[in-house]
């Protein structure tokens, strides 16, 4: 039998048909920033279902984190392409047409788009409150600061830095930047919604389907366990299909209409949909002459865009892992999640880890210069180890990076030579506290099947908890089948979030199957999994266990031109046991080749709060022709070792690896991506042609 | 507009507008699925058909243009393809999204280069992205489907 995937067999939520079904199209507003004056939909044919503001204006207001978002902008629209109205019609063709004969008027609005502007006491305000979620997706607390646009500022505070800076032999401070990007999952969003009396039935591409119903919930004012979320493959997803996405106005226009809705993004859509946190990083970094690492202070701006979505999470998670896996004493990280007038940030593969790792590595190497001591070296002498504090004071086990970055600086044999490479370690944590369940049903047949929430975005989910369940079983994976994610039929999860699902689903197979040998027919495993942290001190676990990596690459850069060509590139990364290898090469390798584009091209182009590069022709991903000449790694694995995820592991590491080596040439550029007009700049400042 | 299309070797007699794409046509016409609209300007791939025996973008190409044309898409390669068991014995996929267009642009540059090189699968498979990031093993795939 031949995979679906290459007979072109598989049917992605883009391809869910429905009797009577409508298609839709939505409105969105031209301005970041505007009030709703008028909306006139007076001149629709017959035939058309609309959706306007005032429909939507006694639904429920909701967001994972902070309630901040409705179905539609109600009176005031927060960036551009913030959804205004939508249309539903017998093909997405007539929808588009009609939705051109909505007339809206809108009056324009002071706008932001800068975070650390947006952060400031006189910037224009992006909402008037921000309250907290009842989500559970909003698993800490929240601390957003009154009257500003900070939705969520999370702290560490581990000893002194201000007073450890004294003592230190050297200091170096810097700030560094990192553009927003897109995930550009090839399938784009896509929902389709269907109302049976006062039941809700959505099938959608979604990583969350259980904080998805909960949100549902809120919007439409009903009992979640009367909406049946159902999670079909997606065409990728890389984080951004999380949380109320398309599914609200698919929803609300099914109610409207009386038949099912289907609502399938336009490309351009994507960067107005959700995208990739910019960030500021501030960093000072202090160390005495012989480079033991004594203090460090972070200070983090996370640009949410017009709604906070997991933005709150984000900051959090640049915040804790700025530290990065080194002991550093004295630690105090700010990191605020702020809102500006761009549309919205989210979840992004690794996310906050990528920006907070960029900044870190890259001061590391400026540090090591200064003190002239090589990075690897200074790395090594400062690393975790098994019984170190990490400054959230728990305590670290199974501590692997001095091998992940042994093994990455030899891979580009940096013995041999220095020039054109660089190395970067990663400390990255797993969602924590969480919860998973999977159920086991025995057939007839005498084959078996799994039931649980995790979904399959490319990742290989399927087949990894497919393989567990066989092995837990004694049986071939050929008799195991995998049941598509519907929240009806099988029980709660998390989410499909962080690299977390072979771990969590592994532990709570071995009990689901145990109670299946006890009950005969079903079995029902669960883990929990607790932890936390102080958002004002950053004490507490902010990890379950944590994912571990390091990359090195080397360049060669045209400095007539500006354009780096990553030469090698490889990445080693601590995997524990692997379960399924040719997924976990497939994740390592793709994770890599996503950080090569963070790292070389990948940046959205705003003017006047406008995205501007709003197709694939305009904003690149990384195509064959860029791959680097050697593009090599390793999952290194333990006798005996518990499961790691990692499945966005090699991504965070790559472009600060990347931009470490061309520091190496003396190139300090400070902002991601490393576009040739940067490089060139650099040059010139080596050169001193200029300051 | 009433088209005839021989598609996956079978006489056609569709429906059509002018305007219309051949991407558009072959999904709601033929209910040919694998052909996924991605960027929607021809430089992703995911659409690739090939139109007698070349690859193209069914995105780019009126429906029109294909008139009395041999249409390709995976459905037509059967399922045991030697490019389609070489995509599977490399496991060069992953969400499988670009895989149909990836797989025929392959069958593309086998059919006008027998054993190409390195340089030449990522050159001319340099028009298919797939964002999971599987080049590394889809060019161990076409190698393997190489004679």
């Amino acid at each position: 039998m031949s995979d679906p995937r290459v007979t072109g067999a598989v049917r992605y939520a883009q391809d869910v048909e429905l009797p009577d079904m409508l298609e839709a199209r939505i409105v969105r507003s031209p301005y970041p920033h505007a009030g709703i004056a008028r909306v006139d939909a007076s001149a629709l044919p017959d035939g058309v279902v609309v959706l306007l503001p005032d429909d939507v204006r006694g639904l429920g207001v909701y967001g994972p984190q902070i309630q901040d978002a409705t179905v539609l902008a109600l009176d005031v629209a927060r960036y551009a392409g913030d959804p205004v109205a939508a249309v539903a019609a017998r093909t997405a063709r007539e929808a588009e047409q009609a939705a051109s004969l909505i007339e809206i008027d809108y009056e324009e609005l002071p706008a932001v788009f800068d975070p650390v502007e947006a952060a400031g006491d006189d910037a224009p305000r992006v909402h008037e409150i921000a309250e907290v979620s009842e989500n559970e997706a909003a698993y800490f607390d929240l601390r957003p600061q009154p009257g500003t646009n900070v939705c969520h500022r999370f702290r560490v505070r581990q000893g002194d830095p201000e007073a450890a800076f004294e003592e230190c032999d050297v200091v170096v401070e810097e700030t560094y930047r990192t553009a927003g990007a897109q995930h550009v999952h090839m399938e784009p969003h896509a929902s389709a919604a269907r109302w049976d009396g006062d039941r809700l039935e959505v099938w959608t591409g979604t990583q969350t389907p259980y904080n998805l119903r909960s949100d549902l919930a809120r919007i439409f004012l009903m009992d979640p366990e009367r909406i049946r979320i159902v999670c079909p493959p997606m065409g990728g997803a890389f984080g951004a299909k999380t949380f109320v996405r398309l599914e609200g106005i698919a929803a609300a226009l099914a109610r409207k209409a009386g038949r099912p809705v289907k609502c399938v993004l336009e490309r351009a859509e994507e960067w107005q949909t959700l995208n990739r946190h910019p960030s500021v990083i501030r960093v000072r970094l202090g160390a005495k002459a012989d480079g033991t690492l004594v203090a460090a202070r972070f200070r983090c701006w996370a640009d949410t865009g017009a709604y906070a979505d997991c933005g709150p999470g984000v900051a959090q998670k640049m915040g804790f892992a700025a530290a990065g896996p080194y002991r550093i004493p004295h630690v105090w990280v700010d990191a605020d999640c702020v809102y500006t007038n761009l549309p919205p940030n989210g979840a992004f593969r690794g996310y906050g880890q990528m920006q907070s790792t960029w900044a870190r590595e890259l001061a590391l190497d400026l540090l090591a210069d200064r003190l002239g001591i090589d990075p690897v070296e200074l790395r090594l002498k400062n690393v975790l180890h098994d019984g170190d504090r990490y400054c959230t004071g728990e305590e670290m086990h199974d501590c692997h990076y001095e091998a992940c970055l042994r093994a990455a600086a030899r891979a580009v044999d940096w013995d041999d030579a220095r020039r054109g490479k660089g190395v970067a370690l990663l400390l990255k944590g797993m969602q924590t506290p969480s919860r998973a369940e999977i159920a086991v049903e025995a057939e007839d047949d005498g084959t078996y099947t799994v039931r649980c929430a995790t979904a399959e975005m490319g990742q290989g989910a399927w087949r990894t908890i497919s393989l567990l369940a066989a092995e837990e079983l004694g049986v071939d994976v050929g008799q195991i089948r995998y049941a598509v994610p519907d929240t009806d039929i099988g029980p709660y999860d998390t989410r499909t979030t962080s690299s977390r699902s072979t771990y969590v689903m592994a532990r709570a197979l071995r009990e689901a199957v145990r109670d299946l040998r006890a009950n005969g027919r079903r079995g029902h495993g669960m883990i929990e999994i607790p932890g936390g942290l102080d958002p004002d001190t950053g004490q507490g676990v902010a990890s379950h266990h944590w994912h571990q990596g390091a990359a090195a690459a080397e360049v060669r850069v045209d400095e007539e031109t500006g354009k780096v060509e990553v030469v090698r590139l490889h990445a080693a990364i601590y995997a524990g046991r692997v379960v399924n290898r040719p997924g976990a090469e497939l994740q390592n390798e793709g994770s890599m080749i996503m950080g090569l584009g963070t790292a070389l091209y990948e940046e959205i182009d705003v003017a006047d709060g406008q995205v501007t590069n709003a197709n694939l022709s305009d904003y690149e991903i990384p195509a064959f022709a860029d791959m680097p000449e050697r593009l090599t790694h390793d999952l290194i694995e333990r006798e005996g070792a518990d499961i790691h995820g990692l499945g966005e592991t090699a991504l965070p590491p790559v472009p600060a690896a990347i931009g470490n080596a061309l520091a190496s040439l003396r190139l300090h550029v400070t902002e991601l991506p490393l576009a040739p007009e940067a490089v060139l700049c650099a040059v010139d400042v080596r050169e001193g042609v200029r300051a | 507009m009433r088209l005839t299309l021989d598609v996956n070797g079978t006489r056609r007699e569709i429906e059509a507008r002018t305007d219309e794409m051949l991407m558009d046509v072959l999904r709601r016409e033929l209910g040919l699925l694998s052909v996924r609209e991605t960027c929607g300007i021809g430089v992703c791939g995911a659409c690739t058909v090939l139109v007698d025996g070349a690859p193209i973008s069914g995105c780019l190409m009126l429906a029109a243009a294909a008139e009395g044309r041999e249409v390709v898409t995976v459905e037509g390669l059967g399922g045991d393809d030697p490019v389609q068991r070489a995509f599977v014995e490399a496991h060069a996929f992953q969400c499988g999204y670009c895989t149909p267009g990836m797989i025929l642009a392959a069958k593309g540059l086998l059919a006008e280069i027998q054993s190409p090189s390195e340089a030449e699968i990522r050159e001319s498979l340099s028009g298919n992205l797939c964002r999971c990031g599987c080049y590394v093993k889809i060019a161990d795939a076409v190698r393997r489907a190489a004679p």
